[in-house]
Protein backbone atom coordinates (compact mmCIF):
# COMPACT_ATOMS: atom_id res chain seq x y z
CA UNK A 1 0.00 0.00 0.00
CA UNK A 2 1.23 3.04 -0.99
CA UNK A 3 2.03 6.24 1.22
CA UNK A 4 -0.28 8.35 -0.24
CA UNK A 5 -3.40 5.83 0.20
CA UNK A 6 -2.48 5.78 4.14
CA UNK A 7 -2.04 9.05 4.25
CA UNK A 8 -5.78 9.47 2.79
CA UNK A 9 -7.10 6.78 4.80
CA UNK A 10 -6.04 8.21 8.06
CA UNK A 11 -7.26 12.01 6.86
CA UNK A 12 -10.68 10.17 6.60
CA UNK A 13 -10.01 8.73 10.14
CA UNK A 14 -8.99 12.39 11.23
CA UNK A 15 -11.72 14.21 9.99
CA UNK A 16 -9.52 15.99 7.54
CA UNK A 17 -10.61 14.71 4.51
CA UNK A 18 -12.41 16.20 1.43
CA UNK A 19 -15.85 15.12 0.71
CA UNK A 20 -15.34 14.34 -2.51
CA UNK A 21 -12.22 12.50 -1.97
CA UNK A 22 -13.80 10.45 1.11
CA UNK A 23 -16.24 9.42 -1.44
CA UNK A 24 -13.59 8.22 -4.18
CA UNK A 25 -11.53 6.31 -1.18
CA UNK A 26 -15.14 4.72 0.11
CA UNK A 27 -15.47 3.52 -3.20
CA UNK A 28 -11.79 2.17 -3.64
CA UNK A 29 -12.23 0.76 0.07
CA UNK A 30 -15.36 -1.53 -1.30
CA UNK A 31 -12.99 -3.48 -4.06
CA UNK A 32 -9.53 -3.30 -2.63
CA UNK A 33 -9.03 -5.65 0.17
CA UNK A 34 -6.04 -4.80 1.66
CA UNK A 35 -7.36 -0.98 2.28
CA UNK A 36 -10.19 -2.78 3.81
CA UNK A 37 -8.10 -4.61 6.03
CA UNK A 38 -5.80 -1.44 6.79
CA UNK A 39 -9.31 0.14 7.65
CA UNK A 40 -11.02 -2.71 9.82
CA UNK A 41 -7.91 -2.45 11.80
CA UNK A 42 -8.30 1.24 12.25
CA UNK A 43 -11.46 0.53 13.24
CA UNK A 44 -11.30 -2.15 15.70
CA UNK A 45 -8.14 0.01 17.38
CA UNK A 46 -10.30 3.07 17.63
CA UNK A 47 -13.11 0.95 19.08
CA UNK A 48 -11.06 -0.51 21.62
CA UNK A 49 -9.78 2.66 22.59
CA UNK A 50 -13.34 4.46 23.17
CA UNK A 51 -14.72 1.59 24.98
CA UNK A 52 -11.61 0.58 27.07
CA UNK A 53 -9.58 3.34 28.84
CA UNK A 54 -6.60 1.37 30.51
CA UNK A 55 -5.95 -0.82 27.80
CA UNK A 56 -2.67 -2.88 27.66
CA UNK A 57 -1.49 -4.08 24.10
CA UNK A 58 0.00 -7.75 23.94
CA UNK A 59 3.22 -7.62 25.38
CA UNK A 60 4.82 -8.68 21.95
CA UNK A 61 3.53 -5.85 20.17
CA UNK A 62 4.62 -2.96 23.22
CA UNK A 63 8.19 -3.95 22.29
CA UNK A 64 7.58 -3.28 18.58
CA UNK A 65 6.03 -0.06 19.39
CA UNK A 66 8.83 0.89 22.02
CA UNK A 67 11.45 0.89 18.85
CA UNK A 68 9.39 2.78 16.94
CA UNK A 69 8.81 5.14 19.48
CA UNK A 70 12.21 5.62 19.97
CA UNK A 71 13.68 5.82 16.79
CA UNK A 72 10.85 8.84 16.02
CA UNK A 73 11.69 12.02 17.17
CA UNK A 74 7.61 12.88 17.24
CA UNK A 75 6.70 10.16 19.17
CA UNK A 76 9.21 10.29 21.69
CA UNK A 77 8.38 14.07 22.04
CA UNK A 78 5.08 13.53 22.39
CA UNK A 79 5.59 10.65 24.87
CA UNK A 80 7.54 13.09 26.96
CA UNK A 81 5.04 15.88 26.86
CA UNK A 82 2.15 12.57 27.81
CA UNK A 83 0.53 14.28 25.27
CA UNK A 84 -0.40 12.18 22.20
CA UNK A 85 0.07 14.11 18.28
CA UNK A 86 -3.56 15.50 17.19
CA UNK A 87 -3.52 13.85 14.13
CA UNK A 88 -2.87 10.45 15.53
CA UNK A 89 -3.32 7.92 13.30
CA UNK A 90 -0.80 9.78 10.65
CA UNK A 91 1.91 7.32 9.37
CA UNK A 92 4.66 8.60 10.61
CA UNK A 93 8.18 8.98 8.72
CA UNK A 94 7.04 5.36 6.44
CA UNK A 95 6.65 3.28 9.72
CA UNK A 96 4.80 0.26 9.51
CA UNK A 97 0.97 2.30 10.47
CA UNK A 98 -0.43 -0.72 12.31
CA UNK A 99 2.89 -0.18 14.70
CA UNK A 100 2.41 3.47 14.79
CA UNK A 101 -1.33 3.95 15.43
CA UNK A 102 -0.44 1.00 18.18
CA UNK A 103 2.64 3.17 19.94
CA UNK A 104 0.05 6.68 19.85
CA UNK A 105 -2.89 4.77 21.44
CA UNK A 106 -0.83 4.00 24.11
CA UNK A 107 0.26 7.78 24.83
CA UNK A 108 -2.98 8.53 24.54
CA UNK A 109 -4.18 5.95 27.39
CA UNK A 110 -0.83 7.11 29.61
CA UNK A 111 -2.74 10.66 29.41
CA UNK A 112 -5.59 9.39 30.48
CA UNK A 113 -5.47 6.50 32.88
CA UNK A 114 -8.02 5.76 35.04
CA UNK A 115 -7.12 4.42 38.80
CA UNK A 116 -6.15 1.35 38.95
CA UNK A 117 -5.49 0.50 35.45
CA UNK A 118 -2.62 -1.02 34.04
CA UNK A 119 -1.42 0.38 30.78
CA UNK A 120 2.12 -0.66 28.63
CA UNK A 121 4.36 1.52 30.00
CA UNK A 122 6.30 -0.30 32.15
CA UNK A 123 6.54 -2.66 28.74
CA UNK A 124 7.79 -0.26 26.99
CA UNK A 125 10.87 0.94 28.91
CA UNK A 126 11.28 -2.89 29.65
CA UNK A 127 12.90 -3.51 26.41
CA UNK A 128 16.42 -2.95 25.91
CA UNK A 129 16.93 -0.99 22.50
CA UNK A 130 20.03 -2.60 21.99
CA UNK A 131 18.73 -5.97 21.88
CA UNK A 132 16.07 -5.80 18.97
CA UNK A 133 17.14 -3.36 16.21
CA UNK A 134 14.60 -0.95 14.83
CA UNK A 135 14.31 -1.67 11.20
CA UNK A 136 14.05 -5.95 12.05
CA UNK A 137 11.12 -4.44 14.28
CA UNK A 138 9.54 -2.61 11.47
CA UNK A 139 10.04 -5.27 9.01
CA UNK A 140 8.10 -7.34 11.75
CA UNK A 141 5.37 -4.93 12.34
CA UNK A 142 4.73 -4.19 8.70
CA UNK A 143 4.60 -7.72 7.94
CA UNK A 144 1.18 -8.25 10.34
CA UNK A 145 -0.68 -5.66 7.82
CA UNK A 146 -1.58 -9.31 5.59
CA UNK A 147 0.99 -11.60 5.00
CA UNK A 148 0.39 -15.12 2.88
CA UNK A 149 2.67 -17.06 5.70
CA UNK A 150 4.29 -16.49 8.42
CA UNK A 151 6.29 -17.95 11.31
CA UNK A 152 6.07 -16.97 14.73
CA UNK A 153 8.91 -16.98 17.21
CA UNK A 154 8.21 -20.02 19.82
CA UNK A 155 7.89 -18.65 23.46
CA UNK A 156 11.04 -18.15 25.52
CA UNK A 157 9.70 -17.63 28.49
CA UNK A 158 8.90 -20.47 31.16
CA UNK A 159 5.79 -22.20 30.93
CA UNK A 160 4.11 -21.62 34.27
CA UNK A 161 0.64 -23.30 33.23
CA UNK A 162 0.52 -26.30 35.78
CA UNK A 163 -1.52 -28.42 33.58
CA UNK A 164 0.77 -28.80 30.87
CA UNK A 165 -0.40 -26.59 28.21
CA UNK A 166 -0.38 -28.94 25.03
CA UNK A 167 -3.21 -31.19 27.60
CA UNK A 168 -4.70 -28.20 28.67
CA UNK A 169 -5.25 -27.48 24.94
CA UNK A 170 -6.60 -30.76 24.10
CA UNK A 171 -9.13 -29.97 26.91
CA UNK A 172 -10.50 -26.68 26.26
CA UNK A 173 -10.47 -28.09 22.09
CA UNK A 174 -12.76 -31.23 23.38
CA UNK A 175 -15.00 -29.27 25.56
CA UNK A 176 -15.66 -26.31 23.02
CA UNK A 177 -17.17 -28.73 20.94
CA UNK A 178 -20.37 -29.05 23.76
CA UNK A 179 -20.31 -25.04 24.12
CA UNK A 180 -22.86 -22.77 23.10
CA UNK A 181 -22.26 -20.64 20.93
CA UNK A 182 -21.78 -17.48 22.21
CA UNK A 183 -19.27 -18.81 25.14
CA UNK A 184 -17.89 -21.11 22.48
CA UNK A 185 -16.53 -18.09 20.71
CA UNK A 186 -15.47 -16.50 24.40
CA UNK A 187 -13.80 -19.85 24.68
CA UNK A 188 -11.93 -20.03 22.07
CA UNK A 189 -11.15 -16.46 21.43
CA UNK A 190 -9.20 -16.60 24.98
CA UNK A 191 -7.48 -19.33 24.01
CA UNK A 192 -6.18 -17.73 20.73
CA UNK A 193 -4.77 -14.66 22.53
CA UNK A 194 -3.67 -15.47 26.01
CA UNK A 195 -1.40 -17.92 27.17
CA UNK A 196 -3.22 -20.26 29.72
CA UNK A 197 -2.26 -18.30 32.87
CA UNK A 198 -2.31 -20.69 35.84
CA UNK A 199 -3.90 -19.75 39.21
CA UNK A 200 -2.22 -22.24 41.79
CA UNK A 201 -0.63 -24.81 42.14
CA UNK A 202 -2.84 -24.81 45.08
CA UNK A 203 -1.71 -27.99 47.45
CA UNK A 204 -5.13 -28.84 49.84
CA UNK A 205 -5.39 -32.49 51.54
CA UNK A 206 -7.48 -35.07 50.03
CA UNK A 207 -10.14 -34.64 52.65
CA UNK A 208 -10.30 -30.95 51.47
CA UNK A 209 -10.39 -31.91 47.74
CA UNK A 210 -13.64 -33.98 47.95
CA UNK A 211 -15.31 -31.14 49.45
CA UNK A 212 -17.50 -28.57 47.52
CA UNK A 213 -16.21 -25.10 48.90
CA UNK A 214 -17.78 -23.59 51.75
CA UNK A 215 -20.99 -21.55 50.71
CA UNK A 216 -21.40 -23.86 47.91
CA UNK A 217 -24.80 -24.69 48.23
CA UNK A 218 -25.28 -27.68 45.31
CA UNK A 219 -27.53 -29.81 44.80
CA UNK A 220 -28.03 -33.76 44.16
CA UNK A 221 -28.02 -34.44 40.48
CA UNK B 1 -14.47 24.91 10.03
CA UNK B 2 -17.90 25.04 12.74
CA UNK B 3 -17.87 22.42 14.92
CA UNK B 4 -21.39 20.81 14.15
CA UNK B 5 -19.95 20.88 10.89
CA UNK B 6 -17.03 18.72 11.17
CA UNK B 7 -18.72 16.59 13.25
CA UNK B 8 -21.12 16.10 10.75
CA UNK B 9 -18.23 15.72 8.16
CA UNK B 10 -16.82 12.87 10.46
CA UNK B 11 -19.81 10.95 11.29
CA UNK B 12 -20.43 11.45 7.30
CA UNK B 13 -16.95 10.14 6.57
CA UNK B 14 -17.06 7.62 9.29
CA UNK B 15 -20.72 6.18 7.80
CA UNK B 16 -19.63 6.35 4.19
CA UNK B 17 -16.32 3.84 5.42
CA UNK B 18 -18.58 1.66 7.18
CA UNK B 19 -21.11 1.23 5.29
CA UNK B 20 -19.09 0.23 2.20
CA UNK B 21 -16.52 -1.76 4.48
CA UNK B 22 -19.60 -3.59 6.11
CA UNK B 23 -23.05 -2.51 5.93
CA UNK B 24 -23.24 -2.13 2.82
CA UNK B 25 -21.97 -5.76 2.20
CA UNK B 26 -24.53 -7.10 4.87
CA UNK B 27 -27.26 -5.44 2.89
CA UNK B 28 -26.45 -6.35 -0.26
CA UNK B 29 -26.29 -10.11 0.32
CA UNK B 30 -28.89 -10.47 2.86
CA UNK B 31 -31.68 -11.58 0.35
CA UNK B 32 -29.60 -14.15 -0.82
CA UNK B 33 -28.86 -15.48 2.64
CA UNK B 34 -32.28 -15.89 3.08
CA UNK B 35 -33.22 -13.93 6.20
CA UNK B 36 -37.11 -13.86 5.77
CA UNK B 37 -36.80 -17.63 5.83
CA UNK B 38 -35.40 -17.84 9.07
CA UNK B 39 -37.78 -14.95 10.52
CA UNK B 40 -34.41 -12.82 11.57
CA UNK B 41 -35.91 -9.99 9.20
CA UNK B 42 -35.37 -6.28 10.58
CA UNK B 43 -36.63 -5.26 14.28
CA UNK B 44 -39.15 -3.10 12.48
CA UNK B 45 -41.17 -5.94 11.42
CA UNK B 46 -40.68 -8.26 13.82
CA UNK B 47 -40.07 -6.62 17.24
CA UNK B 48 -43.38 -6.97 18.36
CA UNK B 49 -42.98 -10.49 18.75
CA UNK B 50 -39.47 -10.99 19.83
CA UNK B 51 -39.08 -11.44 23.79
CA UNK B 52 -35.34 -11.26 25.19
CA UNK B 53 -35.51 -14.96 25.26
CA UNK B 54 -35.75 -14.97 21.36
CA UNK B 55 -33.70 -13.16 20.97
CA UNK B 56 -30.95 -14.72 22.07
CA UNK B 57 -32.42 -18.24 20.05
CA UNK B 58 -31.91 -15.80 17.04
CA UNK B 59 -28.65 -14.98 17.91
CA UNK B 60 -27.29 -18.61 18.41
CA UNK B 61 -28.90 -19.72 15.13
CA UNK B 62 -27.49 -16.77 13.52
CA UNK B 63 -23.73 -17.75 15.09
CA UNK B 64 -23.96 -21.77 14.21
CA UNK B 65 -25.86 -21.29 11.13
CA UNK B 66 -24.72 -18.28 8.88
CA UNK B 67 -21.98 -17.82 6.72
CA UNK B 68 -19.72 -14.64 7.97
CA UNK B 69 -16.19 -13.26 8.30
CA UNK B 70 -15.72 -10.83 10.75
CA UNK B 71 -12.96 -9.29 12.41
CA UNK B 72 -13.35 -8.29 16.36
CA UNK B 73 -11.34 -6.86 19.58
CA UNK B 74 -11.30 -8.84 22.27
CA UNK B 75 -11.00 -7.48 25.05
CA UNK B 76 -10.12 -10.06 28.90
CA UNK B 77 -8.37 -8.66 31.85
CA UNK B 78 -6.38 -5.29 30.48
CA UNK B 79 -5.18 -6.72 26.92
CA UNK B 80 -6.69 -6.29 23.87
CA UNK B 81 -5.98 -8.30 20.42
CA UNK B 82 -7.54 -8.44 16.92
CA UNK B 83 -8.97 -11.87 15.80
CA UNK B 84 -10.93 -12.62 12.88
CA UNK B 85 -13.55 -15.20 12.57
CA UNK B 86 -15.01 -16.68 9.15
CA UNK B 87 -17.96 -19.17 9.20
CA UNK B 88 -19.78 -20.94 7.30
CA UNK B 89 -22.38 -23.75 6.98
CA UNK B 90 -22.38 -25.60 3.72
CA UNK B 91 -24.10 -28.92 2.73
CA UNK B 92 -24.84 -29.28 6.70
CA UNK B 93 -21.02 -29.17 7.37
CA UNK B 94 -19.51 -26.97 9.52
CA UNK B 95 -16.06 -24.73 8.57
CA UNK B 96 -14.51 -22.32 11.02
CA UNK B 97 -11.34 -20.28 11.41
CA UNK B 98 -10.54 -18.57 14.62
CA UNK B 99 -7.11 -16.44 14.09
CA UNK B 100 -5.15 -14.09 16.04
CA UNK B 101 -4.11 -11.59 13.89
CA UNK B 102 -1.30 -9.85 16.41
CA UNK B 103 -0.58 -11.73 19.09
CA UNK B 104 0.48 -16.09 19.21
CA UNK B 105 -0.57 -16.35 15.41
CA UNK B 106 -2.62 -18.99 16.83
CA UNK B 107 -5.17 -20.40 14.35
CA UNK B 108 -8.54 -22.56 15.25
CA UNK B 109 -9.95 -24.27 11.92
CA UNK B 110 -12.60 -26.59 12.10
CA UNK B 111 -13.93 -28.74 8.93
CA UNK B 112 -16.63 -31.14 9.58
CA UNK B 113 -15.63 -33.39 11.96
CA UNK B 114 -12.22 -32.27 11.92
CA UNK B 115 -10.74 -29.88 14.30
CA UNK B 116 -7.01 -28.15 14.10
CA UNK B 117 -5.53 -25.98 16.53
CA UNK B 118 -2.33 -24.53 15.34
CA UNK B 119 0.23 -23.23 18.26
CA UNK B 120 2.83 -21.45 16.40
CA UNK B 121 4.44 -20.74 19.56
CA UNK B 122 4.62 -23.87 20.52
CA UNK B 123 5.70 -25.22 17.03
CA UNK B 124 2.66 -27.44 17.37
CA UNK B 125 -0.53 -28.70 15.68
CA UNK B 126 -3.31 -30.16 17.60
CA UNK B 127 -5.61 -32.16 15.85
CA UNK B 128 -8.89 -33.89 17.10
CA UNK B 129 -11.09 -35.78 14.97
CA UNK B 130 -14.36 -35.86 16.61
CA UNK B 131 -17.27 -38.03 15.68
CA UNK B 132 -18.97 -37.13 12.06
CA UNK B 133 -22.31 -37.60 14.08
CA UNK B 134 -21.33 -34.78 16.31
CA UNK B 135 -20.69 -32.35 13.15
CA UNK B 136 -23.33 -29.89 14.79
CA UNK B 137 -23.84 -30.34 18.32
CA UNK B 138 -27.17 -28.91 19.92
CA UNK B 139 -27.25 -26.76 22.78
CA UNK B 140 -30.73 -26.46 25.05
CA UNK B 141 -33.20 -23.82 24.40
CA UNK B 142 -33.00 -20.86 26.26
CA UNK B 143 -36.40 -22.26 28.85
CA UNK B 144 -37.78 -21.58 31.60
CA UNK B 145 -35.23 -23.33 33.55
CA UNK B 146 -32.30 -20.82 32.14
CA UNK B 147 -34.58 -18.33 33.13
CA UNK B 148 -34.82 -19.40 36.80
CA UNK B 149 -31.02 -18.78 36.71
CA UNK B 150 -31.05 -15.95 34.92
CA UNK B 151 -32.27 -12.57 34.23
CA UNK B 152 -32.82 -12.08 31.04
CA UNK B 153 -34.04 -9.03 29.60
CA UNK B 154 -34.23 -6.00 26.92
CA UNK B 155 -31.95 -3.01 28.61
CA UNK B 156 -32.18 -1.19 25.37
CA UNK B 157 -32.33 -0.08 21.48
CA UNK B 158 -29.35 1.15 20.24
CA UNK B 159 -27.11 2.34 17.51
CA UNK B 160 -23.62 0.66 17.23
CA UNK B 161 -21.68 1.10 14.51
CA UNK B 162 -24.48 2.50 12.47
CA UNK B 163 -26.61 -0.80 13.20
CA UNK B 164 -29.70 -0.92 15.31
CA UNK B 165 -29.13 -3.69 18.06
CA UNK B 166 -31.26 -5.00 20.63
CA UNK B 167 -29.52 -4.34 24.23
CA UNK B 168 -29.99 -8.11 25.76
CA UNK B 169 -28.84 -8.48 29.30
CA UNK B 170 -28.59 -11.94 31.00
CA UNK B 171 -27.50 -11.95 34.50
CA UNK B 172 -27.10 -14.73 36.68
CA UNK B 173 -28.66 -15.07 39.78
CA UNK B 174 -26.12 -16.75 41.40
CA UNK B 175 -22.32 -16.55 41.54
CA UNK B 176 -22.09 -20.27 40.07
CA UNK B 177 -21.84 -18.79 36.39
CA UNK B 178 -21.59 -15.97 34.35
CA UNK B 179 -23.73 -13.50 32.75
CA UNK B 180 -23.61 -11.33 29.08
CA UNK B 181 -24.65 -7.94 27.53
CA UNK B 182 -25.32 -8.85 23.66
CA UNK B 183 -25.37 -5.79 21.77
CA UNK B 184 -27.76 -7.82 18.77
CA UNK B 185 -27.81 -6.94 15.09
CA UNK B 186 -31.66 -6.53 14.58
CA UNK B 187 -31.21 -7.10 10.76
CA UNK B 188 -28.66 -10.14 11.29
CA UNK B 189 -29.30 -10.90 14.72
CA UNK B 190 -25.04 -11.09 15.03
CA UNK B 191 -24.31 -10.43 18.23
CA UNK B 192 -21.81 -7.04 17.29
CA UNK B 193 -20.46 -6.20 21.01
CA UNK B 194 -20.73 -9.08 23.75
CA UNK B 195 -19.54 -8.58 27.35
CA UNK B 196 -18.95 -11.44 29.72
CA UNK B 197 -19.84 -10.03 33.16
CA UNK B 198 -19.53 -11.68 36.65
CA UNK B 199 -22.22 -12.56 39.42
CA UNK B 200 -22.10 -8.33 40.20
CA UNK B 201 -21.98 -6.90 36.68
CA UNK B 202 -17.96 -6.30 36.24
CA UNK B 203 -17.43 -6.45 32.65
CA UNK B 204 -14.32 -9.30 32.44
CA UNK B 205 -14.24 -9.75 28.63
CA UNK B 206 -15.38 -8.03 25.70
CA UNK B 207 -15.79 -8.43 21.79
CA UNK B 208 -16.79 -5.79 19.50
CA UNK B 209 -16.81 -6.48 15.69
CA UNK B 210 -14.77 -3.88 14.19
CA UNK B 211 -16.54 -5.51 10.45
CA UNK B 212 -18.62 -7.94 9.81
CA UNK B 213 -20.04 -9.62 6.49
CA UNK B 214 -22.88 -12.03 5.79
CA UNK B 215 -21.65 -14.10 2.75
CA UNK B 216 -23.55 -16.20 0.79
CA UNK B 217 -20.85 -18.32 -0.39
CA UNK B 218 -17.25 -18.66 1.40
CA UNK B 219 -14.87 -20.74 -0.63
CA UNK B 220 -12.85 -23.86 0.98
CA UNK B 221 -9.46 -21.52 0.46
CA UNK B 222 -10.78 -19.18 3.09
CA UNK B 223 -10.50 -22.07 6.14
CA UNK B 224 -6.87 -23.01 5.42
CA UNK B 225 -4.26 -21.74 7.80
CA UNK B 226 -1.89 -19.06 7.08
CA UNK B 227 1.07 -19.82 9.52
CA UNK B 228 3.88 -22.15 8.25
CA UNK B 229 4.31 -25.34 10.04
CA UNK B 230 7.48 -26.03 8.90
CA UNK B 231 8.94 -27.52 12.01
CA UNK B 232 5.82 -27.97 13.94
CA UNK B 233 4.99 -31.44 16.12
CA UNK B 234 1.65 -32.58 14.47
CA UNK B 235 -0.71 -34.68 17.53
CA UNK B 236 -3.52 -36.29 16.58
CA UNK B 237 -6.15 -38.59 17.68
CA UNK B 238 -6.09 -41.19 14.87
CA UNK B 239 -7.66 -43.73 16.84
CA UNK B 240 -11.49 -43.73 15.94
CA UNK B 241 -13.10 -41.90 19.03
CA UNK B 242 -16.02 -44.47 18.70
CA UNK B 243 -13.72 -47.32 19.16
CA UNK B 244 -11.90 -46.09 22.95
CA UNK B 245 -12.44 -47.75 25.37
CA UNK B 246 -13.61 -46.24 28.23
CA UNK B 247 -10.90 -45.00 30.66
CA UNK B 248 -12.41 -46.88 33.19
CA UNK B 249 -14.52 -49.47 34.35
CA UNK B 250 -16.58 -47.01 36.53
CA UNK B 251 -19.35 -45.27 35.43
CA UNK B 252 -18.43 -41.53 36.44
CA UNK B 253 -21.31 -39.27 37.87
CA UNK B 254 -21.22 -36.17 39.90
CA UNK B 255 -22.50 -36.24 43.20
CA UNK B 256 -24.13 -32.90 43.98
CA UNK B 257 -23.83 -29.95 41.22
CA UNK B 258 -24.62 -25.85 41.23
CA UNK B 259 -27.89 -25.48 41.18
CA UNK B 260 -29.55 -25.75 37.52
CA UNK B 261 -26.92 -27.83 35.86
CA UNK B 262 -27.19 -31.32 34.61
CA UNK B 263 -25.03 -33.49 32.90
CA UNK B 264 -25.95 -33.48 29.06
CA UNK B 265 -23.35 -35.80 27.71
CA UNK B 266 -20.76 -38.75 28.81
CA UNK B 267 -18.76 -41.19 26.77
CA UNK B 268 -14.90 -42.12 26.18
CA UNK B 269 -12.57 -40.32 23.65
CA UNK B 270 -9.47 -40.26 22.88
CA UNK B 271 -7.70 -36.56 22.61
CA UNK B 272 -4.56 -35.49 20.52
CA UNK B 273 -1.34 -36.93 21.76
CA UNK B 274 -2.56 -39.71 23.57
CA UNK B 275 -3.41 -43.32 22.98
CA UNK B 276 -5.16 -43.45 26.32
CA UNK B 277 -8.95 -43.31 26.59
CA UNK B 278 -10.32 -40.16 28.28
CA UNK B 279 -13.66 -40.12 29.87
CA UNK B 280 -15.50 -36.91 29.32
CA UNK B 281 -18.45 -36.02 30.96
CA UNK B 282 -20.42 -32.50 29.74
CA UNK B 283 -22.77 -30.65 32.22
CA UNK B 284 -24.95 -27.48 30.99
CA UNK B 285 -27.33 -25.03 32.83
CA UNK B 286 -28.84 -24.19 29.67
CA UNK B 287 -26.25 -21.43 28.88
CA UNK B 288 -22.74 -22.26 30.71
CA UNK B 289 -21.28 -25.51 30.00
CA UNK B 290 -18.41 -26.97 32.02
CA UNK B 291 -16.58 -30.54 30.81
CA UNK B 292 -15.15 -32.91 32.93
CA UNK B 293 -12.32 -35.24 31.74
CA UNK B 294 -11.56 -38.52 33.80
CA UNK B 295 -8.06 -40.22 32.73
CA UNK B 296 -6.05 -42.87 34.17
CA UNK B 297 -2.62 -41.93 35.24
CA UNK B 298 -3.01 -39.04 38.49
CA UNK B 299 -0.92 -39.96 41.28
CA UNK B 300 -1.48 -38.43 44.96
CA UNK B 301 1.68 -35.79 45.74
CA UNK B 302 3.92 -36.53 48.35
CA UNK B 303 2.23 -37.38 52.02
CA UNK B 304 -0.97 -38.47 50.10
CA UNK B 305 -1.89 -34.68 49.68
CA UNK B 306 -3.92 -34.71 46.30
CA UNK B 307 -2.21 -32.74 43.19
CA UNK B 308 -4.99 -30.07 43.08
CA UNK B 309 -4.09 -27.40 40.12
CA UNK B 310 -6.22 -24.24 38.40
CA UNK B 311 -5.74 -22.71 35.54
CA UNK B 312 -7.47 -19.80 33.37
CA UNK B 313 -8.09 -19.96 30.04
CA UNK B 314 -8.90 -15.86 29.74
CA UNK B 315 -11.87 -15.90 31.46
CA UNK B 316 -12.82 -19.37 31.29
CA UNK B 317 -11.65 -21.63 33.85
CA UNK B 318 -10.02 -25.06 34.70
CA UNK B 319 -9.48 -27.12 37.66
CA UNK B 320 -7.56 -30.18 38.28
CA UNK B 321 -7.24 -33.05 41.15
CA UNK B 322 -6.81 -36.75 41.55
CA UNK B 323 -8.48 -39.11 43.36
CA UNK B 324 -8.10 -42.41 43.78
CA UNK B 325 -5.49 -42.39 41.11
CA UNK B 326 -7.51 -40.84 38.29
CA UNK B 327 -6.77 -37.50 37.40
CA UNK B 328 -10.71 -35.70 36.77
CA UNK B 329 -9.74 -32.11 35.33
CA UNK B 330 -12.98 -29.53 34.72
CA UNK B 331 -12.62 -27.10 31.98
CA UNK B 332 -15.84 -24.61 31.45
CA UNK B 333 -16.23 -20.76 30.92
CA UNK B 334 -18.00 -20.05 34.06
CA UNK B 335 -16.34 -18.82 37.58
CA UNK B 336 -13.49 -21.14 39.17
CA UNK B 337 -15.41 -22.01 41.57
CA UNK B 338 -17.96 -24.13 39.57
CA UNK B 339 -15.30 -25.77 37.80
CA UNK B 340 -13.77 -26.70 41.64
CA UNK B 341 -17.39 -27.67 43.14
CA UNK B 342 -18.04 -29.92 39.93
CA UNK B 343 -14.21 -31.81 39.80
CA UNK B 344 -14.19 -32.43 43.30
CA UNK B 345 -18.03 -33.82 43.53
CA UNK B 346 -17.22 -36.35 40.42
CA UNK B 347 -16.87 -40.14 41.53
CA UNK B 348 -17.19 -43.66 40.06
CA UNK B 349 -20.45 -44.80 40.41
CA UNK B 350 -20.06 -48.32 40.55
CA UNK B 351 -17.71 -50.89 39.85
CA UNK B 352 -18.97 -52.61 36.33
CA UNK B 353 -17.97 -54.39 34.30
CA UNK B 354 -16.38 -52.73 30.90
CA UNK B 355 -18.94 -54.14 28.79
CA UNK B 356 -21.17 -52.46 30.88
CA UNK B 357 -20.12 -49.26 30.63
CA UNK B 358 -18.69 -48.61 27.11
CA UNK B 359 -21.07 -46.81 25.77
CA UNK B 360 -20.16 -44.89 22.75
CA UNK B 361 -20.12 -40.65 22.36
CA UNK B 362 -21.88 -40.59 19.85
CA UNK B 363 -24.45 -42.93 20.89
CA UNK B 364 -25.02 -41.69 23.98
CA UNK B 365 -28.16 -39.84 24.69
CA UNK B 366 -28.29 -36.33 26.02
CA UNK B 367 -29.38 -36.21 28.96
CA UNK B 368 -31.76 -32.92 27.87
CA UNK B 369 -33.20 -31.51 25.19
CA UNK B 370 -31.13 -30.11 21.76
CA UNK B 371 -32.30 -28.08 18.88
Amino acid sequence: MNEELDSQLSAMFDDELATAECELLARRLSRDTELRARWERYAVIAAAIRAERGVRLNARVARRVSVIVGAEPALAAAAASGHAPRRWLRPVAGAAVAASVAAVSILWLRGHTVPGAVVAAPELAAVPASRVTAPAVVRAAARTAGPDSYVVPPATRGATAIVPATELANYVVAHSTFSPPVARRNLLSSFMTSEPGAAGPIALSTDGAQDPPRDAKGSAQ
Amino acid sequence: MPRAARSNERLRALALAWAVAAAGALAALEPVCGYAAEGDSPARKAAPAATPAEWLERMNRALTRRNYDGTFSHWQGGTVETLRIIHRLQDGQVAERLVSLDGSGREFIRNGSSLACYLPDRRTVLVEQRPAQESLVGFPAVDSQAASLYDIRELARMRLNRRDTHVISVSPRDEFRYGYRLWIDDSTAMPIKTQLCDSDGHVIEQLVFGSLTMQAHIPDSEFRPEVSTDGFQWLRNDAAPLAAAPASAAVWRALKLPPGFRMMMRGPQTLPGSTAPVDHLVFSDGLASVSVFVETGGAAGPGGVAEVRSARVGSSSAFSTVSNGYKITAVGEVPPATVRFIATQVRAETAATPAATATPAAATTPAASRR
